[in-house]
């Protein structure tokens, strides 16, 4: 119970000197009745509102996982798997196309279609990073690791394998406000579960190579392609790199791999 | 008095209601068949048994649901139509846990402690009139009993607490007895109130005397008043928030029985609900008129329509909103401090019991009634 507290302004003298001064004075302490009372009013004002939410279906907030997973919308904050960001757009959009179109002349799954494109536009996966490793400073479990390489046609440096260890990341999100090239964002999916925690460490690029405004201030579409060489999900010099440990029998790898050996198995499933 | 007198008359006047007890049916059949009798009592025996565990798996289920609305979410969907199975998966889960006692524990009584916690419910579910012909047995001193047997409740935290030999179950347990005995004055003040008013103390006498308005509002406020401290009182006499400091999660783990598990946990949980079912049947037939219907005054046609309602429904409708308004204080309140514990009770609702009492005497003996018994 609070009592009642009157502020007022005054001006009183200092050694000579009037300064304006706020005075503080208290009320009579509230009586027993007056006490109980507000006491008896708080716990019904509860009473009211938890009352309201179990009358009014819309203040449920619970959300239906696995059946709403199609429609699922996450909040903007909503810190999920570490991802880079692949800004070329319409090249993802005319790749989303393609395999719809695929798929439909087939007469297949999308997932089965696209195990069946072997050649792939890459332009779609250009990327914003540099290779700067400051994402990799700024980790506080060394979750990230940044392979860099010494590019080709620009002779500067340039990402190589950018390796997320998904196992002991925390999600603080200290490489996303780290990077100065917004490449990374932290809005992938959540739902990790493997059977075998080597496959949590992988790669996030799908292209070695410059950044995406280096890539496209270049005219010639032959140099361009070989500016960027392809990188798969699980493969080069990663610690515990996802399948090849000795005395350990190799991990199946999963169909969302971007392993050429996938392919085969695709092709048998569709005859 | 001639107030008993007027009531016993009422109560025999009416043709509609002749309650018959169980225990009255045996004793009735037994001179023709002991059979009979004995029929009588299996029916008895079984019929309290299934309602017992009738009634834990549906207060948990509706429990869980009340609880999960009140802070806005579903609460169990997964286990069968509207999650209805819940209950009875994590029945299942308790009975094949491991029954574990610990090694320096007094294991006799720490066995026998939820037996003893379950038993105060069990004999108290025999004595509520559920319908007119639905009763195990109606004694002539009920309300006597129920108080006695409700004290013997706490025998079975205080024999937890102590046989674990675990400071928190011990300390849980002692809050709980000071707890429980505090409240019991209350309890039993605002209980005898409604003696006083209907001038029997048993049950069936106590819901026959309020067929002409039920006595929350025929006692005047102090019908209220004692309706109100009996919500309380019982509130904190069954252990659940806002007066669960003996359990107390932030500071005791699980009080009195943070060692329990299994089956012997199961019964104490068994116990707090079938307690709060009898605790809520109990006010229902205290104040709000049993498995009388709602009757006003002269409304002949109206009152009618309310018998049409079987006395069943009536109680079973009554009781519910008890049970609801219980379990809305606990979603909504916090838990009391200890001291607050023993404040409200024997500085707040002690001597307004008392006061209460007091009124409610001036008010029987001048017969200060708003309306009449019906003649």
């Amino acid at each position: 119970m609070i009592h009642a507290i009157k502020v007022a302004q005054e001006e009183r003298l200092f050694a000579g000197k009037s300064v304006s001064v706020a005075v503080i004075t208290r009320g009579r302490p509230p009586g027993y009745l007056r006490v109980a009372f507000s006491a008896v009013a708080g716990l019904l004002r509860g009473l009211w509102l938890t009352l309201g939410y179990f009358w009014s279906p819309e203040a449920i907030v619970t959300r239906q996982y696995p059946e709403n997973r199609a429609t699922l919308q996450l909040t903007e904050r909503f810190r999920g798997n570490l991802r880079f960001k692949f800004p070329n757009e319409k090249a993802q959009e005319d790749h989303a196309a393609f395999i719809e179109q695929l798929a439909h002349e087939t007469q297949t799954h999308a997932h089965v279609a696209a195990d069946l494109v072997r050649e792939e536009n890459e332009t779609r996966w250009y990327h914003n990073c540099t290779g700067c490793g400051k994402c990799q400073e700024a980790c506080p479990n060394a979750s990230i690791k940044v392979f860099t390489r010494q590019g080709e046609i620009l002779e500067d440096r340039e990402v190589d394998r950018f390796v997320w260890r998904l196992d002991s990341c925390m999600f603080c999100n200290a490489c996303v406000q780290a990077c100065p090239w917004d490449a990374i964002e932290m809005t992938g999916g959540f739902e990790n579960a493997v059977y075998d925690r080597r496959l949590l460490v992988y790669n996030l690029n799908r292209l070695a190579g410059p950044r995406i405004n280096y890539i496209e201030e270049e005219e010639n579409p032959e140099v361009r392609k070989r500016m960027v060489e392809r990188r798969d999900r699980y493969g080069g010099q990663v610690p515990l790199n996802g399948f090849a440990l000795p005395n350990l029998p190799p991990v199946p790898m999963p169909a969302d791999s971007d392993s050429r050996a996938v392919d085969t198995d695709a092709q048998a499933r569709l005859t | 008095m001639q107030f008993v007198h007027t009531i016993a008359a009422a109560a025999a006047t009416n043709s509609t209601w002749a309650p018959q007890t169980l225990a009255q049916r045996a004793a009735d059949s037994a001179p023709h068949s002991l059979w009979l009798t004995a029929g009588y009592f299996l029916l008895a025996v079984v019929g309290v048994a299934a309602l017992l565990s009738f009634l834990g798996m549906a207060l948990i289920y509706i429990e869980r649901k009340i609880a999960a609305h009140f802070q806005c979410r579903l609460g169990p969907t997964r286990v069968g139509p509207f999650g209805l199975f819940q209950t009875l998966a994590d029945t299942l889960k308790l009975v094949f846990k491991e029954d574990f006692v610990p090694p320096k524990a007094d294991r006799s009584l720490h066995m026998l402690a939820p037996f003893l916690a379950l038993l105060v419910p069990v004999v108290l579910l025999a004595l509520i009139p559920y319908s007119p012909n639905v009763q195990v047995a109606d004694l002539n001193i009920g309300i006597l009993f129920i108080t006695a047997i409700g004290g013997f409740g706490v025998m079975g935290i205080l024999i937890a607490g102590w046989s674990s030999n675990n400071k928190w179950s011990m300390i849980g347990a002692m809050r709980a007895g000071a707890q429980i005995i505090s409240y019991e004055l209350s309890a039993t003040l605002a209980l005898l109130v409604v003696v006083l008013f209907s001038g029997t103390m048993s049950l069936t006498g106590i819901v026959l005397s309020q067929q002409d308005g039920w006595w929350i509002w025929r006692g005047h406020a102090a019908g209220f008043v004692a309706f109100l401290i009996y919500v309380v009182a019982s509130t904190a006499e069954l252990n659940r928030t806002p007066f669960d400091i003996p359990e107390g999660e932030s500071e005791l783990t699980a009080g009195f029985h943070t060692e329990y598990s299994g089956l012997r946990f199961a019964f104490f949980f068994l116990a707090e609900f079938i307690n709060m079912f009898t605790v809520s049947a109990l006010t229902a037939t205290l104040f709000l008129g049993g498995w009388m219907p709602f009757h006003v005054g002269d409304w002949a046609g109206f009152n009618a329509a309310m018998d049409t309602i079987p006395p069943g429904i009536w109680f079973l409708t009554k009781t519910s909103m008890v049970i609801f308004v219980i379990m809305w204080f606990r979603w909504t309140f916090p838990r009391l401090r200890v001291d607050q514990l023993m404040h409200l009770e024997w500085k707040v609702l002690l001597p307004l019991g008392f006061a209460n009492l007091f009124v409610a005497a001036v008010v029987v003996l001048t017969e200060l009634y708003p309306y009449p018994l019906a003649k």
